[in-house]
């Protein structure tokens, strides 16, 4: 595995982006900054459009105006450096595939199992009790760390998370932030997440991004998520928790 | 038993029986993870104005259904990917719209059309020389092509995004399988009938899918079931004075039901 001073550290950027659907503006006139190297966390309530922009960043479905880049390139030329983890929900469980097989799907070559050991190691699961297991035998927090291997094969520069600790319990949850963690640490990938776990990302991103259709805010959570903002988009109801791990 | 491959016809009939079988289930193992049971039959449906196309204007009806179904498979997925309309019901329109247009093409065909028929329920016994050639030339290079990228077809079926994200071109993917896809049912279609070819197309899948755990395991499985029915088939056929294509898709269904009671008897 190339060590991480080998590796090219990104910054995203959105300028102006407009993204809409059968006539409908989903997202309007949005521009922020994605700091090379950082965790940054996506947030919203339901319907603010976060999928839909993680997607348009992505280049998966197309905007009307606007551009996004990374380190001024446009997303598909960075394709084959960005690792994607989709909702677990999103991948077919019934699809008769083994984990290993399914990892392997990642790699140009076949002759990597070393790596497919490796990489499970680093997810914390079983290379070999694991590794034989059809993805549908696998239980919600198994099947996620399997997305986030499978993203991880090939040592991107960026990674991008669609709700990572949905569905996963407590203990589950602050693993994957973990692992993240260690990602970014050692590894010096910039990562990307979608989250509804306010009161958690708090204490493991550097930045945020809160929409709601709009930008709402950008920055350092800490400066960002003020109890005005977090009322502008969760409405009177929202609470803030401390949650101790 | 084996004098009657003595015969040339049961020659040239093993031959394009295997080679189509072997086709029909490699192909069938991603139009069963894709949940496209409904695309084969479709197209094997609307292959039926491609043959009568050809029978109209004097030109060998195979080439044209090929063209034809090609035609009609590059417009589903044309249309798949820029309506709101969802999968089944744009092969449905193709699939009713192609036969009504090929019931108008026979009608304008004076007499009696026996080719026609051997195309409606298939007549393997029928297939001539340069019909082993054509389907030869064909599978081999669907098949060189579905081997190189098989792990990339595998991945666009399974996780689009991932796969594209991933550097993979799945737009150019999809679209070869698709032509796959309908070039091979209209080879089945010669062998087996248009009414016919989608069972050879699921079955042999379906019963390896209820046998493996691997995806490997699945894709190889498929094609060796969908060989051993086809030849078994074939020589029952001949036995039973039986029509072949019935008989061979009667052989893989009796073998899926005997995989799926024993399966199910084993787990208990």
């Amino acid at each position: 595995m190339p060590s991480p001073h080998h590796k090219h550290v990104h910054e995203i950027s959105v300028e102006h982006l407009d993204v809409g659907y059968d006539g409908n503006v989903i997202l309007s006139d949005l521009s922020f900054t994605i700091p090379k190297g950082s965790i940054t966390a996506i947030i919203g309530p339901n319907g603010s459009g976060k999928s839909t922009l993680m997607k348009a960043m992505l280049g998966l479905i197309p905007f009307d105006k606007g551009k996004v880049t990374i380190s001024g390139h446009s997303v598909k030329d960075t394709y084959g450096k960005i690792g994607y983890v989709p909702q677990r929900f999103d991948v077919d469980q019934s699809f008769p595939i083994t984990v290993r097989e399914f990892l392997e799907l990642a790699l140009k070559h076949k002759e990597h199992s070393e790596r497919i050991k490796e990489v499970l190691g680093e997810v914390g699961l079983n290379p070999i009790t694991v590794g034989r297991m059809q993805i549908g035998a696998l239980s919600g927090g198994q099947m996620q760390r399997v997305l986030i291997a499978r993203a991880i094969m090939t040592d991107p520069d960026i990674l991008f998370l669609d709700e990572p600790a949905t569905g996963i319990d407590v203990a589950g949850e602050q693993s994957i932030f973990e692992l993240l963690e260690h990602l970014q640490n050692d590894h010096a990938t910039t990562i990307v997440m979608i989250s509804h776990e306010v009161n958690v990302i708090e204490k493991h991103v550097d930045n945020v991004i809160c929409l709601n259709r709009g930008l709402v805010c950008s920055g350092p959570p800490a400066k960002a998520l003020s109890n005005k903002v977090m009322k502008e988009l969760y409405g009177d109801h929202y609470e803030r928790h401390d949650h101790k791990h | 038993m084996l004098d009657i491959l003595g015969f040339p016809f049961m020659q040239r009939a093993l031959v394009a029986g295997i080679i189509v079988g072997v086709l029909l289930a490699a192909l069938g193992v991603y139009v069963v993870v894709r949940k496209m049971a409904f695309f084969g039959d479709g197209i094997a449906h609307a292959s039926l104005a491609g043959i009568a196309l050809g029978l109209l204007v004097g030109f060998a009806p195979l080439p044209v259904a090929v063209v034809y179904a090609v035609a009609v498979a590059l417009a589903i997925y044309w249309f798949e990917q820029n309506t709101k309309l969802n999968s089944d019901t744009i092969i449905g329109i193709f699939f009713t719209a192609s036969m009504a247009l090929g019931v108008v093409l026979m009608s304008l065909i004076p007499g009696f059309q026996p080719e026609l028929i051997s195309f409606l329920f298939g007549n393997i016994l029928s297939i001539s020389t340069s019909d082993v050639v054509t389907v030869s030339i064909l599978a081999a290079i669907i098949l060189t092509w579905l081997l190189i990228f098989k792990k990339q077809l595998t991945y666009i079926s399974l996780d689009k995004d991932s796969a594209k994200i991933s550097g993979i071109n799945t737009t150019l993917h999809n679209i070869l399988f698709y032509v796959a896809l309908a070039i091979s049912v209209v080879l089945g279609v010669k062998i087996l009938g248009i009414i016919l070819v989608s069972a050879l197309l699921l079955i042999p899948a379906a019963t390896s899918r209820l046998l493996t755990s691997t995806f490997n395991g699945f894709f190889w499985t498929a094609i060796v079931a969908s060989t051993l029915c086809v030849i078994l088939g074939l020589l029952l056929s001949f036995f039973l004075n039986a029509p072949s294509g019935a008989t061979i898709i009667l052989v893989s269904t009796a073998a899926f039901f005997i995989v799926a009671l024993v399966t199910k008897i084993s787990r208990t």
